[in-house]
């Protein structure tokens, strides 16, 4: 396979992904506001930091005042200048797959096409309030599953497939990462009754983000405590958005790949250090810093990747 | 109710489908019979469903606006247009006997250049041809084959005799829609497959496949075919990666390519660099290889031609094999075939007059109204002048820059194109329409079996390009029986 098919397939995973999981964030965060009780407070600047995009956020809003819940979101929605917005992800998936429609099923252009059209022509009415704004993400999210369901239905597992996985489960791995982290923009109320209600309350939204609330229940348990829930969504084998479970999946990508080793390397390790993470009785800040490392180690895996399958088509690119 | 041709207005030209009399003629009598039967509710029912065939299986060419890039889908007719194989296998006869002679000549420029030493071909027309490519001279590629693929346009006249137009020798695109179109036709009309005997198409992609294996620079079971494209932003795009696909190859661009010291063609993929035997181009000779062609190209292959030239690695079309595809060019193809073979062309060319020579310049110049005049080296219509429908203005425009430079430009008659009926709303009208059929050679020789019927679809227009108005239809080759 041609370096640059390859990595236009990743990142096409990658760029789908992050586009779903980017409307779960909103959501998710939407699901805090509501079930915050009313003295906790949320800080909209810490989620730009959480999902990595307070620096593009400030380039492009010298006034950080305007760090409001309308500014935030349209910017996450549909701002052409964030490149990780909705919109801008899901332009650049349906540009990489018409450069690779020959090893693609025929069918999936068409819907990276209608998924496109439905978030152009809908990221406004995703402005005007909670409920349509919730609607639209869930029409996002929908169109998005329907084309993974595509994928495994009608594509061989064959290279192209595996690098389109590997984008999907790098980023997933990631953005899970990032939206158990939302809770850290979370401002917790004094009063230790309440803060203990707001507490379950954001763990339930985090899991409800994830689609995971009903399998934790059954799993794990029927209460929601903070320690058993970053372990789950880090450390569970089973739930296909955990941390070890994409890494699993990445692992046996890799594995059908030639000259593996070096990323290989870079998956196991990430593996073992999520594995041997103590999670009970966690502060914030040190959670924090201990999904900071897991991003970094998925940012190793990323240039391990790079460097042994895109490097040839990226030496073009400089000369 | 019977599909009306109460209505159909009276030919003023051929009309491919109906005579004088309106009545089928040999090849169609089974398909208006057919459509008789079928009726018209159910005939609009069946075309709703290819709309939207054509919708699911993403045919489409590309547009590129302001407003983004727009892929639009190929208007297409259901009713085909059909000839006998009869008057076909002469066709066919002819234009692997104009393709066979170009090759000879084409090889004969670039090395001992005898038929302009015999005086056939002015040298004085040679020196004057934008596609002749000095860094060619000297090659002989394998069998002696410049152009593999060629597209060789056909119009008929209203008395009837099918004329060659022009020979598309550099990167003559349209054969993914004639295959799919003949998909479509199948799934719409599988009774009429079954009725008549409709000549099979679908074998184009593995006779492509197996002229291009043929030019590998080593012997091989399964040789490394790629095609090259410019990119997206083409509009023949959808073909490149269509052909790519169905041939089982793989679509390349110009920085997926390098050349090594050692002269050979490699593709860089993720277990490294992997060597490349033909290369199926599909960008123009200027943009192939900035070391020997425009510095400024970015969709070529750096050292491409030193590969080439080394013999390490096939080029289809090869390089330079533009030269014969030159208007001016073309109105020496009688002689060249005679010249070469010594046969009498099977296939006429439409009547020209060169401008470089002074008694026919002189007449183009008294005759401009009624002429159409064209630029050697353009394509795709570019520059052309239609005398009867330009303003005198124009026409006195045009013939400044015939004087200024008379080598570029050669005139025909405006030739009343032949129609077939083509289906609007519930009603047939007759639209003017051309035939692209595909000719390859290179250990082979082989013709497609029709072609792409190209159809006019605004009335009393005769431009059959897809970027302005025009649409295809498929082209039925039927066995008759005939004797």
């Amino acid at each position: 396979m041609l370096s640059r098919v390859a990595e236009n397939l990743y990142w096409l995973g990658r760029y789908l992904e992050r586009a779903e999981n980017t409307a779960r964030f909103i959501n998710s965060t939407t699901q805090v506001l509501l079930d915050l009780p009313r003295d906790a407070s949320f800080g909209w600047d810490v989620l730009l930091k959480v999902a990595g995009l307070d620096q593009v956020y400030a380039e492009h809003h010298p006034n950080m005042t305007q760090a409001d819940e309308d500014s935030i979101v349209s910017f996450l929605i549909e701002d052409p200048h964030n490149p990780s917005s909705i919109l801008s992800g899901i332009h650049n998936a349906r540009e990489n797959a018409r450069t690779v429609r020959e090893v693609l099923p025929m069918e999936l252009w068409e819907r990276i096409n209608s998924l496109y059209l439905y978030i152009r022509d809908n990221a406004a009415r995703a402005q005007a309030g909670r409920g349509p704004r919730n609607e639209v993400l869930r029409g996002v999210i929908g169109r998005r599953e329907s084309i993974i369901g595509l994928l495994t239905g009608s594509m061989s597992r064959d290279v192209a497939y595996q690098f389109i996985k590997l984008g999907r489960n790098i980023e997933r791995a990631d953005m899970t990462t990032r939206i158990i982290d939302v809770n850290s923009a979370v401002r917790l109320p004094r009063d230790p009754a309440l803060a203990a209600v707001a507490i379950e309350r954001m763990w339930m939204s985090t899991l409800n983000a994830l689609s995971a609330y009903q399998m934790y229940r059954r799993h794990v348990s029927v209460h929601v405590r903070a320690n058993e829930v970053v372990n789950y969504l880090l450390k569970n084998g089973h739930f296909p958005r955990t941390v070890l479970h994409c890494l699993g999946e990445i692992e046996g990508c890799l594995s059908v790949l030639p000259d593996h080793m070096v990323a290989m390397k870079k998956v196991r390790q990430a593996w073992r250090r999520v594995d041997a993470m103590q999670l009970d009785n966690l502060k914030p800040t040190v959670l924090h810093e201990y999904l900071d490392q897991v991003q970094t180690d998925l940012g190793d895996v990323h240039a391990a990747l790079a460097g042994k399958y895109f490097h040839l088509h990226h030496q073009t690119a400089e000369q | 109710m019977a599909i009306e041709l109460s209505n159909y207005p009276q030919p003023d030209t051929y009309d491919e489908l109906l005579d004088e009399q309106l009545r089928p003629r040999n090849a169609a009598r089974t398909l208006f019979g057919y459509l008789d039967r079928l009726g018209t509710a159910e005939l609009m029912a069946r075309r709703e469903s290819v709309d939207a065939a054509i919708m699911a299986m993403g045919i489409t060419f590309t547009v590129y606006s302001d407003a983004g890039n727009i892929d639009r889908v190929w208007p297409f007719d259901i009713v085909p247009r059909t000839m006998s194989l009869k008057e076909w296998a002469r066709i066919d006869a002819g234009l692997k006997q104009r393709l066979t002679a170009l090759n000879l000549f084409i090889d004969d420029l670039y090395n001992a250049q005898k038929i302009v030493k015999d005086g056939i071909f002015p040298l004085e027309v040679l020196a004057g041809s934008k596609n002749f490519r000095p860094q060619c001279k000297g090659m002989t590629p394998r069998f002696g084959v410049w152009a593999h693929v060629c597209g060789t346009d056909l119009v008929r006249d209203s008395d009837g005799t099918m004329y060659v137009l022009e020979d598309n020798l550099r990167v003559p695109s349209g054969v993914s829609y004639m295959l799919e179109n003949r998909q479509l036709m199948k799934q719409l009309f599988p009774e009429l497959f079954k009725a008549s005997d409709i000549q099979p198409v679908d074998d184009y992609p593995t006779q492509l496949y197996d002229t291009l294996a043929a030019l590998s620079p080593h012997e091989t079971d399964r040789p490394v075919v790629v095609v090259l494209t410019p990119g997206i932003y083409n509009s023949a795009y959808f073909e490149h990666s269509y052909l790519a696909q169905k041939m089982g190859a793989i679509l390349v661009e110009g920085s997926d390519l390098v050349v090594q010291e050692d002269d050979c063609v490699y593709m860089k993929t993720i277990s490294g660099l992997r060597r490349v035997d033909v290369i199926y181009r599909r960008i123009d000779d200027d943009f192939l290889d900035p070391d020997a062609f425009r510095p400024d190209s970015a969709l070529g292959v750096r050292g491409l031609m030193r590969a080439w030239r080394a013999g390490k690695v096939g080029i289809a079309n090869a390089p330079g094999a533009g030269v014969a595809d030159d208007k001016v060019v073309y109105t020496f193809v009688p002689q060249i075939i005679k010249y070469y073979l010594d046969q009498d062309p099977i296939l006429p060319n439409v009547p020209s007059w060169m401008c470089m020579a002074p008694d026919q310049c002189e007449y183009v110049l008294a005759n401009l109204d009624k002429l159409v005049v064209k630029p050697a080296n353009e394509s795709g219509g570019y520059g052309m002048l239609i005398g009867p429908r330009a303003s005198a203005e124009e026409r006195a425009q045009f013939a400044d820059l015939i004087r200024a430079n008379p080598r570029n430009y050669m005139a025909q008659p405006t030739l009343s194109i032949s129609t077939a009926p083509t289906l609007f709303g519930d009603r047939m009208a007759p639209r003017h329409l051309d035939l692209r059929p595909f000719v390859l050679q290179s250990d082979r020789l082989y013709a497609t079996t029709g072609g792409l019927t190209r159809v006019a679809l605004r009335e009393g227009s005769l431009v059959v390009n897809s970027s302005q108005g025009g649409g295809s239809k498929d082209t039925w080759i039927i066995n008759t029986r005939e004797p």
